[in-house]
């Protein structure tokens, strides 16, 4: 059977989560360090209302740059995260099919669901669950949710996140990222090479303090403005903006170890902001 | 004959649990059983349990079909009252077997200490066992406790990982029961024995027999290949909870992978990956052992797969390895200035210039060679710089061991390389200790300004949870000090830290010191050797701890003897020296007695005259022994210059007379020689009572 290219994993999983009742959303296009940021996570999570949803989400984590030299490092990634709410008593099940789905043989290969509680300190979540392994490679994240932005949660989402890459690593069997095949003999690295190389540069050396110093403020500013005036979308935005300048300027090293929690727990605070925001109102928010 | 014993399964089906998760909860769903089977008077034979992390499982042999009948005896008024001379009934009478739900004539009378009394044995029915498990099945599945715990779903019920079914099996019947939404699983057609069997044959049930098979495995294949046989206990532990029947994978990987130091490349194998290392004489292979679960896979695939995502890992770290060593070691220090020690204490770098001023003090206090000393400096500067390395930036647990390969590879001395890693040492309780003088040193200086930070800053451990660390650190500055020997005064060790903190720290100075002390003293108490009696560990510690290589010493040197005459009668002398003094403090004019309060011109009698005597032909002999640490020596020296003679003087002279000049010149007298010994040895008369035969 010929390989499934990058391409085709995502049509196959927009297919295959679509038939299991998920709506297929668009990526958020403001810049975010994974699919948990997207509203369609981080709002939906929240509240009463049932929720399935699915969708590709490019990502960015400046630190993880490599100048493209590193075979499992990028700045700029892609994840597929799907989010099912209330969770399902078979979710494991499900999950297992879509990577028979993929064409992955689960008699030949084994998947092994490794223990792994997912936190993310910006935006108050966590929850237990694990990373699945495939031959020891770490495909997926796969977590049951207990809390979003600080608040115990009423129905418990389930999250899983795929690693795009790492998956088409296996199926493709090519163990450097840049070697993978997009689509039709087009390579990730002929898509993203130089994307990764000028990014890595542009973070680590040349991206300027003074201006993401400044802008975290105008963000943080903008951010608590918006909430007071009730605009709950356009304040999380400028939440998700705050984030991305504080990752920059983490991977600048311009901020020091004391500062970092603190610049951790203001984006947590503007998060938490946002999300008593959207339960006070739900009615204005439900599609 | 009816059968009125059965055995009884239970079985927990759940989403994978954490490795480490599964041992702790199959002990306390065995103790749960035991427990409560016992509350509920259910007679059973052997309880045995069984896990995966997917599964637990508890097995009970012959339990009975009904609980165990009892019956109880009510004890009512005297029978005085409760019948007549006559005996009929009184109202009381009536009234108490009303109450009890029996008739008049089931009363029965009992002889009780205090007289006659009336008593009805009442049975307390017995309910089938099926009935009692439906209760208590889901108070023993609640009660597993887990570090960590999540709801799934709107029942509330709480587990480490969702419930998917249990099955409940009182011999071949399936025991329908309620936890919150968790769907029962039917069993059909199998008694508990034969289910029980079916899984031990189909998976290996056992955890022990599923372990020991694993390392049987591997090690085979260890000693087929000529390799070191040897299994990695921490990840044999884990990877017996994350397969059910294993198999092995025996892969390899490019040799120039070898050229990363050891300790990257086991923890990129064994700590990311989860798979066994494989060495010949000690020095690693390009080979690894993978254990996966279940037959029937395509071997040849995974092994190309694990193969290929160990050499990507690799890579990786080959990678962060070659970054870090573009730079010498030297170069990464300055940026310990970013780096949090603690939030009141200031930044690592802070905290190495400290670590130079202690190690420098140290070394001085102790005579080292002024090479070694600049050594020490050295480390002291570089030990923390692999912190801020991309290597333990990516594997914390490497902190040290890179410290010194980078040293190395900067052209640092190796024994200066030696120190930065030796200084974590040890890391715990059963860990090695540093070997060099250096590292030692080095570790000394650590762990002290640990324990003076934390406990300055407001930081104290409370019960078991000690998050700083403060008592292991506290043990481990003893272990280092008494495996090296170090003789060093704590007490000006630690005014030395104290006063290196410059000002950061809440706690006033003397306050600190006592606490410092106080956390030292107790884990010497717990370190120290258990003495017989154990008293005499007790008496050890009270005459100074500042010197721990002294408590040790002495410790062992007075357990050897403690059964000794002479050692007995320097407890005595101890004691009774005490005994006179307690209360005596201020004995004259309202101040403290001091040696030469001791006029020999004021001595009246004979006999006080003759102690006086021992005291001034042997105290400096003994203190002269003392002084050279031979304690059994000078205890002997010391019982025998003094029982006789202050048991003549305490027969027949009054120490504390009328006349206070008097009363003080024998109490000071009294005080000299109790404090010859109990000042440097121990205070012996800490002991039970002493008695000599």
């Amino acid at each position: 059977m010929r390989k499934l290219s990058f391409q085709e994993v995502v049509e196959k999983l927009n297919k295959f989560w679509s038939d299991k009742g998920c709506l297929i959303v668009a990526p958020l296009d403001i810049e975010v360090g994974a699919g948990t940021f997207h509203p369609a996570t981080f709002f939906k999570s929240l509240g009463k209302e049932k929720w399935r949803a699915a969708y590709i989400q490019p990502s960015r984590r400046p630190c993880d740059g490599r100048y493209a030299d590193n075979p499992l490092r990028l700045q700029h990634y892609y994840q597929y995260q799907v989010i099912i709410k209330p969770t399902a008593p078979d979710i494991r099940k499900i999950y297992l099919d879509s990577l028979k789905a993929l064409g992955i043989d689960l008699k030949a290969h084994e998947a092994r669901f490794v223990e792994d509680d997912w936190e993310s300190p910006t935006l108050g979540a966590s929850g237990l669950g694990w990373e699945v392994w495939l031959d020891s490679l770490e495909i997926t994240q796969f977590t049951y949710f207990q809390q979003v932005a600080g608040i115990e949660l009423d129905l418990v989402p389930c999250e899983i996140t795929y690693g795009l890459e790492r998956i088409c690593m296996f199926i493709q069997e090519r163990f450097n990222l840049f070697d993978l095949e997009w689509h039709n003999g087009v390579t990730y690295g002929d898509i993203h090479k130089q994307h990764e190389i000028e990014y890595s540069k542009y973070n680590f050396e040349e991206a300027s303090i003074e201006m993401y110093s400044k802008m975290f403020e105008y963000f943080e500013k903008e951010a608590n403005r918006l909430v007071d005036l009730g605009l709950v979308y356009p304040a999380y935005s400028f939440v998700l903006k705050a984030s991305h300048a504080f990752n920059v300027l983490d991977a600048r090293g311009a901020i020091s170890q004391n500062e970092r929690p603190r610049y951790i727990a203001r984006v947590r605070g503007l998060a938490k902001r946002c999300a008593e925001l959207y339960l006070t109102a739900p009615s204005n928010f439900t599609n | 004959m009816k059968r009125n014993v059965s055995d009884f399964l239970l079985e927990i089906n759940v989403e994978e649990l954490p490795a480490s998760y599964v041992r702790p909860a199959l002990a306390q769903l065995k103790e749960a059983f035991i427990e409560k089977l016992s509350r509920e008077r259910i007679e059973h034979g052997e309880v045995r349990v069984f896990g995966t992390a997917a599964t637990l499982l508890c097995y009970v042999k012959d339990m009975q079909l009904r609980q165990k009948e009892l019956s109880q005896e009510i004890i009512g008024p005297p029978k005085k009252i409760a019948f007549d001379e006559n005996g009929n009934p009184t109202p009381q009478g009536i009234g108490f077997a009303k109450n009890q739900g029996v008739d008049i004539k089931d009363l029965k009378i009992k002889q009780m200490p205090k007289g006659e009394y009336v008593f009805i044995v009442k049975k307390i029915k017995s309910k089938p066992a099926k009935e009692v498990l439906r209760g208590l099945m889901p108070e023993i599945v609640k009660s597993i406790g887990f570090p960590k715990t999540m709801k799934w779903d709107d029942s509330g019920v709480r587990f480490a990982r969702p419930i998917e079914s249990i099955a409940v099996l009182l011999d071949k019947e399936n025991v329908k029961i309620k936890l919150g939404n968790v769907p029962a699983k039917f069993i059909k057609g199998a008694s508990a024995g034969a289910y029980l069997k079916k899984l031990e044959n189909a998976y290996m049930l056992d955890q022990d027999k599923r372990k020991i098979e694993i390392e049987h495995m591997i090690k085979a294949v260890q000693k087929k290949l000529g390799l070191d046989e040897y299994a990695d206990k921490n990840l044999l532990e884990e990877t017996n909870f994350l397969v059910k029947s294993p198999v092995l994978i025996i892969g390899d990987f490019d040799k120039k992978y070898l050229a990363i130091p050891k300790d990257v490349l086991a923890a990129s194998m064994s700590k990311h990956q989860r798979v066994f290392t494989l060495s010949k004489n000690n020095k690693l292979i390009n080979k690894f052992i993978a254990v996966i679960d279940g037959k029937g896979r395509s071997m040849a695939k995974m092994k190309k797969q694990y193969a290929n995502i160990l050499e990507a890992r690799l890579k990786d770290s080959l990678f962060f390895y070659n970054e870090d060593i573009k730079k010498p070691l030297s170069d990464q220090t300055p940026k310990l200035k970013d780096l949090i020690f603690q939030k009141d204490l200031g930044n690592m770098f802070e905290k190495i210039q400290r670590l130079e001023e202690l190690s420098s003090f140290i070394s001085e206090r102790i005579g080292i060679d002024t090479a070694n000393k600049e050594d020490i400096k050295r480390a002291a500067y570089l030990c923390k710089s692999d912190l801020v390395t991309q290597m333990v930036g990516e594997f914390p647990s490497l902190q040290g061991v890179m410290g010194m390969e980078y040293a190395l590879k900067s052209g640092e001395k190796k024994s200066v390389a030696i120190a930065i890693k030796e200084h974590y040492l040890p890391k715990g309780m059963d860990d090695s200790l540093p070997e060099t003088i250096e590292g030692a040193i080095l570790a000394i200086s650590d762990r002290v300004d640990n324990i003076v930070g934390f406990l300055g800053s407001g930081i104290e451990p409370k019960g078991s949870f000690d998050p700083f660390g403060i008592r292991r650190n506290s043990q481990g500055l003893i272990q280092i000090l008494n495996h090296k020997s170090i003789r060093l005064e704590l007490s000006g060790l630690i005014k030395k830290a104290i006063e290196v903190y410059k000002g950061k720290l809440k706690i006033s100075q003397e306050e600190l010191e006592k606490k410092v002390l106080n956390y030292i003293k107790e884990r010497l108490e717990f370190l120290a050797p258990d003495t017989r009696p154990i008293e005499l560990k007790q008496a050890v510690l009270k005459s100074g701890c500042n010197d721990i290589v002294s408590v040790f010493k002495r410790v062992e040197a007075l357990s050897e003897i403690s059964a000794e005459k002479y050692f007995l009668k320097a407890a005595k002398v101890c004691e009774r020296t005490s005994n006179i003094l307690k209360g005596a403090v201020g004995a004259i004019n309202d101040r403290p007695l001091q040696i030469n309060d001791v006029k020999e011109e004021l001595f009246k009698e004979d006999l006080e005259k003759e102690v006086w005597m021992a005291y001034t032909a042997n105290n400096v002999a003994i203190k002269n022994l003392i002084k050279e640490e031979r304690y059994k020596e000078a205890t002997k020296a010391y019982g025998e210059a003094f029982f006789e003679a202050l048991h003549r003087f305490f027969d027949n002279v009054l120490v504390n007379t009328e006349d206070s000049a008097l009363r003080g010149n024998r109490l000071a007298m009294m005080q000299a020689i109790n404090k010859l010994y109990t000042n440097d040895v121990a205070d012996l008369a800490l002991l039970p009572q002493i008695i000599i035969r």
